[in-house]
């Protein structure tokens, strides 16, 4: 098998509207996807993202760029002539036939001899743990089953690249965890470049080597799940990623990657990739798992609810006008504070991120 | 970093490269549409033409001004609408009752409902004209032998809507049986639930639900009393309709021209009430919006209910069924009204007078059964899921061909392929293609249906696994919608087999169909050999279908699937 990589330039699909409204799902989208790599397209629906897959797969066609995949211009080529193969968010199992014949409905395609398909057919079976299941019927099995045959289907191809079309969004919330935990073991073990289409973030987190965050047709961030989550590029990220606290800071000065701002009447420095100005007004994004609620501390505040969860007590507080979200891990041996008290909230230098006001 | 701003042309355009790059889907939309133009438009058209210009070629209103300035042809223009207007009225409500007692209440009897909504469709057209001559005619067994009437007249409005009446009720029943079926019974338990009765639950939220139902269910009856053919012209007697007056004075009078002109006013009423049908009602049913039931809802089981409804449609079944058992059984008797003892000898008159008739008939429409599934899903296909220039075009005229008279279709075949560069005058080509253009609509509808509900992403994954166009087409599309595509054969067949209207054009000497001649022993009287004929023609067709059937039920495909 070779893996191949994935190249998108300038690529745009706006959709002839009705009475002149187009709708641009994607607007000059540029990626880069190396062999092997596990690449998570995140977004709200809506975003673009479904839209950018399926034009990789030959389902759309490109208003404006081109699509590479390996060394070859796919643009003008149908979906039966792409090396790719998708596994779609309804499994789209041929419900006709049985696990094997869908399986195999490729490999026969490719005219290849009825022991090799045989063959192919057993070995992935036995990858996805579905041996012995040859004659059933879409119908006659579970979701997660279903799921691995749409997983079995795709990866029996050997594809340039495989593409995920959302394929966990129709299994409970136990398997889905399990599936994903299969996902990243299977692709890891064949190093296969995929594409995954979601809009959970804890798939998009967990599977991901590269994550690329999608808003109206544009991308937001591309960057690794650690470097999404501590250092989103703008308000729009911090917010669809996890749960974030967007207070509003001043800087004082900025010089060689030190920037020293003015956070809720308290000074903090932190180290910044943007640049800023002296005086200039900016965010600054606070997890509330990076806060701490204490008797004495920095910031004196307000709390207004506060909420046992087993795992953590999540208070809501207010600093002035400014709600934010305090979230103490492990509170069961901690001081609780109830609603109506004054607490002071500390806050972890290291984990202030600054970002620039958005203009939106 | 905003894209480039495009016209909607171009955009649109860029959607049809999916077409483009894929040279056999390109090489199929243009076969269909040939095919759409030359079997359905250029007829229409050759109509048009004839009406509106003369031999030598100039524009002309004269056919018009000469048909419809004779008395007589107004007469027939409001017999028509006065009858179309009766007979749906009538039928409406009677399919309402029957849908409603069939939904509603319990009753040991609704595989009668069924069986009286499929017999108008094996058996010719006009069957149940014949049986109403022979019960209430003036040799008829109720009017002659019970009352002693002397002379009854059955012919005339009265005769015809009643026969109309039951022939097509059964269509309003299946649109409204079907609607009242989706209808959500917690939705009336609400209305129970709030404080109304049993009537204003009625009143007040089941028949505003059905409104459009009702209205499609009139204006469908309205369309296929329009264009009725047989009734008309076996029972009409002096009651004369546009759909049998067109083939009077063409072929009767030997007026093609006003022919024309009267097909055209016909063509034009029948158009107007399918594009209302389609475009204004089609798009107006709450029911759907509720989506599917959650429950099964309890059945009324009270004896004034059943007293109300259950007996009177307990009655209507059991006379429409009387009515088309007297086929059969007047088939095996000697002289009807006269001499009521068995004979064998209408069958005998049949094989002296030569099968060919019959083998002819059942080979045409053997023969275009499998053209007219093909071509249906084919056209199903690519209306459900290819997004082209003509699309519309496509699905309008396809279906259109439903709401053409069939007068007005045979006319316009006669017209269009008796000179070069199409001549197939006389051949059973054009019958076949009569056949496969009349019966084509349901099949793409069955079709249709069945399509909107598959996921496509079946038939991408499979293109995505490296199947082309017409590989998706024969592996997956066709076996998922196969139980659509065998009613649309099942269909194909039995239409063919029973229809006349359009094919009275276009027999000849070479090839004359079963329809046409029990006609023509109904039109001299002899009653006996018209009920032999009409009972091989309806035992083929069971024999067909039932080897369809049980061929289906190896295949798996359940036969309530394809009744469906």
């Amino acid at each position: 098998m070779t893996t191949k990589n994935v190249k998108i330039t300038g690529l745009s699909k706006i959709y002839p509207g009705h009475n002149g409204k187009q709708v641009i799902a994607v607007n000059n989208v540029s990626l880069d996807i190396k062999p092997g790599q596990f690449v998570t397209l995140l977004g709200p629906s809506g975003c673009g993202k479904t839209t950018i897959l399926r034009m990789i797969a030959g389902f759309e066609i490109p208003t404006a760029g081109d699509i590479y995949i390996g060394e070859d211009r796919v643009n003008s080529l149908t979906p039966d002539k792409r090396d790719t193969a998708m596994v779609f968010q309804s499994y789209a199992l041929f419900p006709h036939l049985n696990l094997f014949d869908n399986i195999a409905y490729g490999l026969k395609l490719k005219k290849l001899s009825k022991e090799v398909i045989q063959q192919k057919v057993h070995d992935i079976l036995a990858l996805v743990n579905l041996e012995g299941m040859e004659n059933r019927a879409p119908n006659q099995l579970s979701g997660g089953q279903q799921q691995r045959v749409a997983l079995a289907r795709a990866l029996v191809m050997e594809p340039g690249v495989l593409l995920f079309d959302e394929p966990l969004s129709n299994l409970d919330a136990k398997l889905r965890i399990y599936m994903r935990n299969e996902i990243h073991k299977i692709q890891r073990k064949i190093g296969i470049t995929s594409i995954y289409v979601t809009h959970d973030q804890s798939e998009a987190m967990s599977l991901s080597d590269l994550v690329i965050i999608m808003r109206a047709g544009n991308i937001e961030q591309i960057g690794s799940p650690k470097d999404i989550y501590a250092k989103p590029a703008n308000e729009f990220v911090a917010d669809f990623i996890g749960v974030a606290n967007i207070v509003p800071a001043k800087v004082i000065a900025s010089f060689d990657g030190k920037t020293t701002a003015e956070v809720l009447g308290k000074q903090y420095t932190a180290s910044t990739e943007a640049k800023f100005e002296g005086g200039e007004a900016c965010k600054v994004i606070l997890r509330p798992e990076a806060l701490k609620l204490a008797e004495q501390g920095e910031i004196p505040v307000d709390v207004v609810s506060s909420i046992f969860m087993g795992e953590s007590q999540d208070y809501l507080v207010k600093a002035g006008d400014i709600n934010i979200q305090v979230k103490e891990y492990n509170p069961y041996y901690k001081k609780i504070f109830e609603p109506g008290e004054k607490a002071f909230l500390n806050i972890d230098p290291l984990s202030i991120h600054l970002i620039k006001v958005s203009e939106k | 970093m905003e894209v480039k701003q495009r016209s909607n042309f171009s955009l649109q355009w860029d959607e049809m490269q999916k077409i483009f790059r894929d040279p056999i889907l390109l090489g199929t939309i243009i076969f269909v549409m040939v095919a759409l133009v030359i079997f359905i438009l250029w007829p229409l058209y050759a109509v048009l033409a004839q009406s509106f210009f003369t031999d030598s070629g100039s524009l002309t209103l004269q056919y018009y001004k000469e048909t419809l300035s004779h008395s007589d042809n107004i007469q027939v223009l409001v017999n028509t609408i006065v009858l179309g207007l009766f007979v749906s009225a009538i039928s409406t409500i009677i399919g309402f009752i029957f849908a409603y007692a069939h939904a509603y209440i319990k009753l040991p009897f609704k595989k009668l409902f069924n069986l009286i909504a499929i017999l108008p469709l094996i058996s010719p057209p006009f069957a149940l004209a014949m049986s109403f001559i022979m019960l209430f005619g003036q040799q008829g067994f109720v009017s002659k032998v019970i009352l002693g009437i002397q002379n009854s007249n059955v012919y005339g409005f009265r005769g015809l809507a009643t026969v109309q009446i039951l022939t097509f009720f059964p269509v309003a029943y299946l649109v409204l049986v079907g609607l009242l079926k989706q209808i959500d019974p917690s939705m009336e338990e609400a209305a129970r639930n709030l404080g109304a009765t049993r009537w204003q639950t009625f009143r007040t939220i089941l028949l505003p639900l059905l409104k459009p139902g009702i209205a499609n269910s009139f204006l469908l009856v309205f369309i296929q009393t329009v264009a009725d053919f047989g009734n008309p012209m076996v029972i009409g007697g002096n009651f004369n309709t546009m759909a049998a007056q067109v083939y009077l004075q063409a072929m009767g009078n030997y007026d093609i021209k006003g022919g024309t002109a009267l097909a055209t006013v016909l063509l034009s009423l029948s158009v107007l009430m399918f594009v209302l049908q389609k475009y204004w009602i089609g798009n107006k049913s709450y029911v759907t919006l509720t989506g599917k039931p959650s429950r099964e809802r309890a059945l009324v089981n009270d004896t004034a209910s059943l007293i109300v409804i259950g007996i009177p449609c307990f009655l209507v079944a059991l006379f429409i069924m009387i009515l088309y058992g007297l086929i059969p059984f007047g088939s095996f008797v000697n002289l009807w009204g006269i001499d009521y003892t068995f004979t064998t000898r209408h069958y005998k008159y049949i094989w002296d007078l030569g099968i060919k008739p019959i083998l002819d008939t059942t080979e045409l429409s053997l023969i275009s059964m499998p053209i007219t599934g093909i071509f249906g899903m084919v056209i199903a296909f690519l209306i459900v899921r290819k997004k082209f220039f003509g699309r519309s075009a496509i699905e309008f005229v396809s279906l259109l061909s439903l709401a053409i008279p069939g007068t007005v279709i045979g006319m316009g075949y006669v017209l269009a392929y008796n000179e070069p560069p199409l001549v197939l005058t006389g051949t059973g080509t054009i019958i076949v293609l009569s056949f496969v253009f009349r019966s084509m609509p349901v099949g793409i509808r069955a079709g249709v249906a069945s399509l909107q509900q598959i996921d496509p992403a079946i038939e991408e994954a499979a293109q995505d696994l490296g199947a082309g166009t017409f590989k998706v087409f024969r592996s997956v599309t066709i076996p998922l919608i196969k139980s659509a595509f065998f009613s649309g054969l099942v269909y194909s067949f039995v239409r063919s087999m029973t229809a006349v209207s359009a094919v009275i054009f276009l027999v000849s000497a070479n090839v004359n169909l079963l329809t046409v001649a029990i006609m023509s022993h109904v039109d001299v009287g002899r009653l006996g050999v018209a009920a032999a004929y009409s009972t091989v023609l309806i035992c083929i067709v069971l024999i067909v279908v039932g080897i369809l059937m049980l061929f289906l039920s190896k295949l798996g495909v359940s036969i309530s699937d394809v009744q469906g």
